[in-house]
C-alpha cells in the first residue's frame, strides 16, 4: 500500500491520533504555564525566602531553583516515562504528568526573566504612585513581561509535541502509538507508513500550535510594545 | 560671617512674613543604604512650609532623591520622623500615603503599555473616580503641561519625545490633585525654550492652586526662579543652608554653598534676579503727584512712559529706556551699559511703568520683596 492510499484508509484513525495529541500537548502545557507562573512570580518577587536574608543570598537562591528546575529537562524522557508508571500506572494520567514536568521549566525561566526585565523607573513610578504589590504584578509586570513569558510557553509547547510521543511507551494517546508500533514492526506491511504517518502528524500538530501562538501573541501583546 | 570656614548646618532660620505651618516636616532624617558606610542623608532637619515650592539642589549624588522618596516612604529612613500636615507618617500604609502625595520621577517611568491618558489617570482609577471625571481630567492635565489632548490622548509613550513624555509624567503626578507634589528633575530633558515656558506656567499654575512642592534640580536658575526656599545640598547628604534664593545668592551659609552658588558670581547673581523681586524706587506720571524726591515721566495716551520729566539729582536728563518685570537685573544693566543711562523704567506687560532701577542701587544692597504679593 502506497502512503496516500494509507492515509485514505487510516484517516479517521489519524485524525483521532491528532486530536489526542493536540490536546494531550494543551492540557500539559496548561498545567505547566498555571505552575510556571505561580512559582515564577513567587521566585521573582522572593516570596519563597525570608525578609532576613541578604540582597545577594536571594538572588542566589532564585537562581539555585531555577537551576533545579532545568535539572528535570536532563531526565530522559524515557526513563521518566518509565519512573512514573509504577505510581501512576499507565494511559492518560503518567502521560500528563511526564509532559508537565518537561513543560514547566522553559516557561518558568521566561516567567522569571520576562518579570526581570521590566523597566525598574516603571515599577519606581508605580510604587510611587500608591500601587500595591498585587495591583504592580497584575497591571504592570505581568501585561510587560508577557511577551516573553508567551514565548516560553511557545517553546514549552514545541518540546511537549516531541515529548508526547514518547509517552506511548505508558500507552499515553497520540501520534505516539501508531509510530512505536511502526517501529516495533518494522518491515511488515504498513510498518514504514505508520512511521511516516506519526511523524508528519507531530509536524502537522506543530504547524497549527505555530499559527495559533501567532494569533495568540498579536491578540493579547499590548499594543504600546509590540513590536511591529 | 567671621568663623564662615567652618562648614555649618543652617538650620531653618528665617520666619517668612506670613508663618505657614509645614506641610512635610523632615525631623532628625538620617539614611543609610544597607552595606554602605557613608549616611546617603545625614541629620535633616527640614520644614517645608504649606504652599511653598522648596528646591532641593546639589552636586550628583548628594541625597536629595533619597530625601524625596524618605517624604512618601518609598525609601524608609534609617532614623528619624516624618511629618505630613502634623501627622507622623513613619507608620502609616504606604501605599495610602503614596496616593495622597503627587510623585514625578527622575527617570518618568510611563507606563509603556498604558495610553498616554490610562498613564494619567492611574490614581484618579484607583480612587475609583467616575470616567467622565476621569475624562475630563485628563484633557484638562494635558492641555496644562501644553500638549493637545485629541493628538496625544491615545498614543503610547514610546511614541512621544523624551520632553514629551517628562511633561506627561508631570500631568500624570498632578492627576488626583494632591496637595503635595514631590518632583524629581522633572524639566530635565526639555529645551531651554520650552523649560522656560513650563516654569513660568508652573508658576502660573502653583499661584492659583498653591500646592506644598518638593522639586530637585541641577540647575540654579530653576532653583531660584522657582523656589520660595532652596535648599542646598553637600556631599554625604548634609544639608548646607536652608533659605530664600536671596539669602542663598547674596548670604551663603558656608564655602562649600558660595562655590556652588559660583565664586566670584557677583554679576551671574544679578541674572538669577529678577526685576519682579526688586523692592523698586517709586516713580510717577508727570503732574499726578508733586514731585518732591522721586523720579517722574511723562507718558503717552496708552499709559506708556515715553521720557523723563523730573529725576531728583540729576541734570542732565537721560533718555527713559524701559526694561519687562519678568526680565532680570542682569537685562537692567545691560540696558543701562548699552543706552548709557544711570537708570532705567520697569514695566510690566503692558508696558506701564512700575518702578525705576538705579545703577547707584547695584552697588547698594538690592531691597527684594516676597515672593507673593
Ligand atoms: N538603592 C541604593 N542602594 C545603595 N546606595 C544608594 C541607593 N540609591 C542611592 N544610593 C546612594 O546614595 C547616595 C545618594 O543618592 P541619591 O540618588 O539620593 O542622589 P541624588 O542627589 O538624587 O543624585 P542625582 O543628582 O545624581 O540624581 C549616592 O551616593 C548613591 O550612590
Ligand atoms: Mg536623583
Amino acid at each position: 500500500m502506497g502512503f496516500g492510499e494509507y492515509v485514505g484508509s487510516e484517516l479517521s484513525t489519524l485524525g483521532f491520533y491528532a486530536q489526542q495529541h493536540f490536546l494531550l500537548v494543551l492540557y500539559a502545557v496548561a498545567a505547566a504555564s498555571v505552575i510556571a507562573l505561580a512559582l515564577g512570580v513567587l521566585l521573582h518577587t522572593n516570596e519563597l525566602t525570608p525578609e532576613s536574608w541578604t540582597r545577594k543570598m536571594r538572588v542566589g537562591s532564585r537562581e539555585t531553583a531555577l537551576l533545579l528546575a532545568s535539572a528535570a529537562l536532563t531526565v530522559p524522557s524515557l526513563a521518566l516515562f518509565g519512573l512514573l508508571q509504577p505510581v501512576l500506572g499507565i494511559g492518560v494520567a503518567p502521560a500528563l504528568v511526564g509532559l508537565t514536568i518537561y513543560g514547566t521549566y522553559p516557561v518558568l525561566r521566561n516567567t522569571v526573566a520576562g518579570l526581570s526585565s521590566v523597566d525598574p523607573a516603571v515599577l519606581d513610578a508605580a510604587r510611587g504612585m500608591g500601587l500595591g504589590p498585587v495591583r504592580r504584578m497584575l497591571r504592570v509586570q505581568l501585561p510587560l513581561a508577557w511577551p516573553v513569558i508567551l514565548s516560553g510557553i511557545r517553546v514549552a509547547t514545541l518540546i511537549l509535541i516531541g515529548v508526547a510521543v514518547v509517552a506511548a511507551i505508558v500507552r499515553g494517546p497520540g501520534f505516539g502509538q501508531p509510530l512505536f508500533t511502526g517501529l516495533g514492526r518494522l518491515g511488515a506491511v504498513n510498518s514504514f507508513n505508520q512511521v511516516l504517518a506519526g511523524t508528519l502528524g507531530c509536524l502537522a500538530v506543530a504547524a497549527v500550535y505555530e499559527i495559533a501562538f501567532f494569533a495568540i501573541a498579536r491578540l493579547t501583546t499590548p499594543r504600546g510594545i509590540r513590536v511591529r | 560671617m567671621s568663623d564662615d570656614v567652618r562648614p555649618t548646618i543652617a538650620r531653618p532660620m528665617i520666619a517668612r512674613p506670613t508663618i505657614a505651618h509645614p506641610m512635610i516636616a523632615l525631623q532628625g532624617i538620617t539614611k543609610t543604604y544597607p552595606g554602605q558606610t557613608r549616611h546617603a542623608v545625614a541629620q535633616l532637619d527640614f520644614d517645608v512650609p504649606d504652599g511653598n515650592i522648596v528646591m532641593l539642589i546639589g552636586p550628583s549624588g548628594c541625597g536629595k532623591t533619597t530625601t524625596l522618596k524618605m517624604m512618601n516612604r518609598l525609601i524608609e529612613p534609617t532614623s528619624g520622623r516624618i511629618l505630613l500636615d502634623g501627622e507622623d507618617v513613619t507608620g502609616v500604609d504606604g501605599d495610602q500615603l503614596r496616593r495622597r502625595i503627587g510623585y514625578v520621577i527622575q527617570q518618568v517611568g510611563l507606563f509603556p503599555h498604558f495610553t498616554i491618558a490610562d498613564n494619567i489617570a492611574v490614581v484618579p482609577r484607583i480612587l475609583g473616580w467616575d470616567r467622565k471625571r476621569i475624562d475630563t481630567r485628563v484633557d484638562e492635565l494635558l492641555h496644562l503641561v501644553g500638549l493637545e489632548p485629541r493628538d496625544f490622548r491615545d498614543r503610547h509613550p514610546r511614541q512621544l519625545s523624551g520632553g514629551q513624555q517628562q511633561r506627561v509624567g508631570v500631568a500624570r503626578g498632578l492627576a488626583a490633585d494632591p496637595a503635595v507634589m514631590l518632583m524629581d528633575e522633572p524639566f530635565g530633558a526639555i529645551d531651554p525654550i520650552t523649560r522656560d515656558r513650563l516654569q513660568d506656567e508652573f508658576l502660573e499654575i502653583q499661584r492659583q492652586i498653591a500646592k506644598t512642592i518638593c522639586f530637585v534640580t541641577h540647575d540654579l536658575t530653576e532653583a531660584v526662579k522657582l523656589g520660595d526656599r532652596i535648599a542646598v545640598f553637600g556631599p554625604g547628604g548634609v544639608l548646607q543652608q536652608y533659605d530664600t534664593p536671596e539669602q542663598i545668592l547674596t548670604h551663603p551659609a558656608n564655602d562649600f554653598v558660595a562655590e556652588f552658588v559660583g565664586s566670584g558670581a557677583a554679576v551671574r547673581r544679578l541674572s538669577l534676579l529678577e526685576l519682579s523681586r526688586l523692592e523698586l524706587e517709586q516713580i510717577s506720571v508727570d503732574g499726578v503727584d508733586s514731585p518732591n524726591g522721586h523720579p517722574t515721566y511723562r507718558a503717552d495716551a496708552a499709559g506708556r512712559a515715553v521720557a523723563w520729566s523730573h529725576l531728583p539729582g540729576v541734570s542732565e536728563m537721560p533718555p527713559l529706556v524701559t526694561v519687562p518685570l519678568s526680565g532680570t537685573v542682569y537685562d537692567a544693566v545691560d540696558v543701562m551699559l548699552d543706552m548709557r543711562t544711570p537708570l532705567v523704567a520697569v514695566v510690566d506687560h503692558e508696558d506701564r511703568p512700575q518702578g525705576a532701577l538705579r545703577w547707584d542701587a547695584l552697588v547698594r544692597e538690592l531691597p527684594t520683596k516676597g515672593r507673593r504679593p
